[in-house]
């Protein structure tokens, strides 16, 4: 059995998953109106960390996000040999060198924190997150590694906002996932971390288990979904047939969701051919905005604590249905036993991948 | 057993397959060294002119690759074939040249910023031909065979039966790109082992 386990989350809503947890199951968003933020120096809607001095806020994050994940498991693990750190992340230090974005970062972990290995950045868009989580589970299971360090990790730059400024793509209000009023993205940041091991004692609360998904490409367009959502229904198909689960077995899915017109319409259709619409559904992107390499992460982490809490948290800003294909987003915060759990992610380069969680 | 049934390098000034050389850079044209190639190869697919570096250079190479070894389309279904890439510099090279659109020329250019990622190249492949496989693309210090080895097993054990896959840097003017493509089939190429990888590579 693969397990995964001690969580964190580092967003604009707290410094640890519990501190996360806390605010999201209040409903609170991280999402605030940030002056000058656009090309043109109008305020954008952004999940941004404030008031955080750094020379690399990137750098910055994934230390402190190691640090918090050294005190919840065994401490050697972080230096051994058998152990991988994997980095999931879209722009990394672009900010601070364009011309090498993850060179100084990995390094400075490396050396911080004494690791056996260089770490492994992986780097496929929006979809970095869920394929780095997969990518610890593959590794271990094939025994190059025992145990694997995922860290999700995204700044906002005004390169990144200005680009989908560029693409018309972000909303003028805070994002509304499968809303039928959505109209784009709300960009995030914030970082991410989950421990993955073949070793249930390293840790020191209770994980879960980890059942590994694959990726499919939709192989339809470089920046825009397939209205067919081929690459997604591919994916979870893969994702449900690797590791024999039924529609039936799945309590909820933690849907990508970015409340951009055509991704969330892409979702439904691919869910609806699943058979998975009657599903409990959110997004959390309503919550932490779209942490971009780091959302796979968060949100995996995120729904952990939704199964740890027993709550199927509400689909912030989600009003009235607006796709084509009908799906069960959650409208309030309720009460739920979830055993398991889908996660799914979809990106441009029109990667989409899948992951399963369950409790123990 | 796992074969390196082809390759393909490109360089500054020259383009192999194979350890052939197919084309050497003229210094004198007109053209771009990727457009050079394109011409010489007569390519035709209109899309390669809309690409940035890292995605031409992934076109050619894998295009390169499947004249040489048909079967790299012909054997496989839709899903079968993975693809492993990975490189330094992400899409630095691209990532420059939007940072310039909005810092001296006015505005965010979108057709810049959507090649602001390093797996866009594998969503060209893919979209070129029809794939719909698993796709992986590491940011690494430098070449590293046990990598490309050990995850192209790991997916080949996991329902994959191929894998093209490689080095694609592109960094101004540098270029250091060496595609493979590897399967289990016959008993022609080299073994797929990280010591057979990176004498190749070295090429």
């Amino acid at each position: 059995m693969t397990y995964i386990g001690a969580e964190v989350i580092i967003s604009p809503l707290g410094d640890s998953a519990e501190a996360n947890w806390s605010a999201v199951y209040d409903n609170r968003s991280g999402i605030s109106l940030v002056q000058g933020a656009g090309f043109d120096g109008e305020a954008v809607f952004l999940s941004k960390i404030l008031d955080f001095n750094s020379n690399s806020k990137f750098t910055a994050l994934l230390i402190q996000a190691i640090e918090k994940i050294r005190t919840s498991i065994d401490e050697s693990i972080i230096t051994s040999a058998k152990t991988i750190v994997i980095i999931s992340s879209t722009k990394g230090d672009l900010d601070v060198n364009m011309n090498d974005q993850f060179g100084k970062p990995v390094a400075a972990i490396t050396e911080h924190f004494h690791l056996a290995h260089d770490p492994l950045v992986i780097s496929n868009a929006c979809i970095s997150g869920v394929l780095a989580i997969n990518a610890a589970s593959n590794f271990i299971d094939a025994n190059i590694y025992e145990h694997a360090i995922v860290v999700g990790c995204d700044v906002i730059s005004d390169f990144v906002v200005y680009g989908f400024q560029s693409l018309f793509a972000i909303s003028d209000k805070p994002c509304a996932p499968f809303d039928n009023s959505r109209n784009g993205i709300t960009m995030g940041e914030g970082c991410g971390a989950v421990v993955v091991s073949g070793s249930r004692a390293i840790f020191k609360n209770q994980p879960l288990e980890l059942l590994s998904g694959t990726t499919a490409n939709d192989a339809n367009h470089i920046s825009g979904p397939s209205r067919t959502g081929e690459g997604l229904f591919r994916s979870v198909k893969k994702t449900m047939e690797r590791n024999q689960v039924s529609a039936e077995e799945i309590d909820f899915i933690s849907a990508h969701g970015t409340a951009t017109v055509f991704n969330d319409e892409m979702e439904s259709v691919a869910f609806d051919r699943l058979e998975l619409s009657d599903i409990p559904l959110n997004s959390l992107k309503g919550y932490f905005g779209h942490t971009l390499g780091a959302a796979g992460v968060i949100e995996t982490a995120a729904s952990m604590q939704m199964m740890r809490n027993g709550v199927l948290l509400k689909s912030l800003g989600y009003q009235e249905a607006g796709t084509s294909k009908a799906l069960n987003i959650i409208s309030e915060n309720r009460k739920g036993e979830l055993k398991t759990i889908l996660k799914t992610a979809s990106g441009f380069g029109g990667g989409n991948a899948s992951l399963i969680i369950r409790s123990i | 057993m796992t074969r390196i049934k082809a390759y393909c390098h490109l360089r500054e000034d020259f383009c192999s397959v194979n350890g052939q050389v197919i084309a050497k850079r003229d210094k004198d044209s007109e053209d771009g060294w990727f457009k050079q190639i394109y011409k010489a190869q007569e390519f035709a697919y209109p899309k390669f002119h809309k690409m940035d570096g890292l995605s031409q250079a992934g076109f050619l190479a894998s295009e390169l690759i499947k004249r040489i070894y048909p079967e790299m389309v012909t054997a496989y279904k839709d899903d079968e074939i993975a693809m492993v890439f990975a490189n330094q510099s992400s899409s630095a090279d691209t990532d420059l040249r939007f940072q310039r659109s909005y810092e001296q020329n006015g505005a965010p250019s979108p057709s810049l910023f959507v090649y602001t990622l390093p797996n866009i190249v594998l969503g060209e492949i893919a979209i070129l031909n029809k794939w719909y496989g698993e796709n992986m693309f590491a940011v690494l210090p430098k070449f590293a065979p046990d990598f490309f080895v050990d995850y192209s097993q790991i997916l080949m054990s996991a329902g994959s039966k191929a894998v093209l896959g490689g080095w694609i840097g592109i960094m101004e003017k540098q270029v250091n790109v060496f595609l493979f493509f590897a399967d289990d089939s016959g008993q022609d190429g080299l073994e797929f082992s990280p010591e057979n990888l990176a004498g190749l590579a070295e090429m």
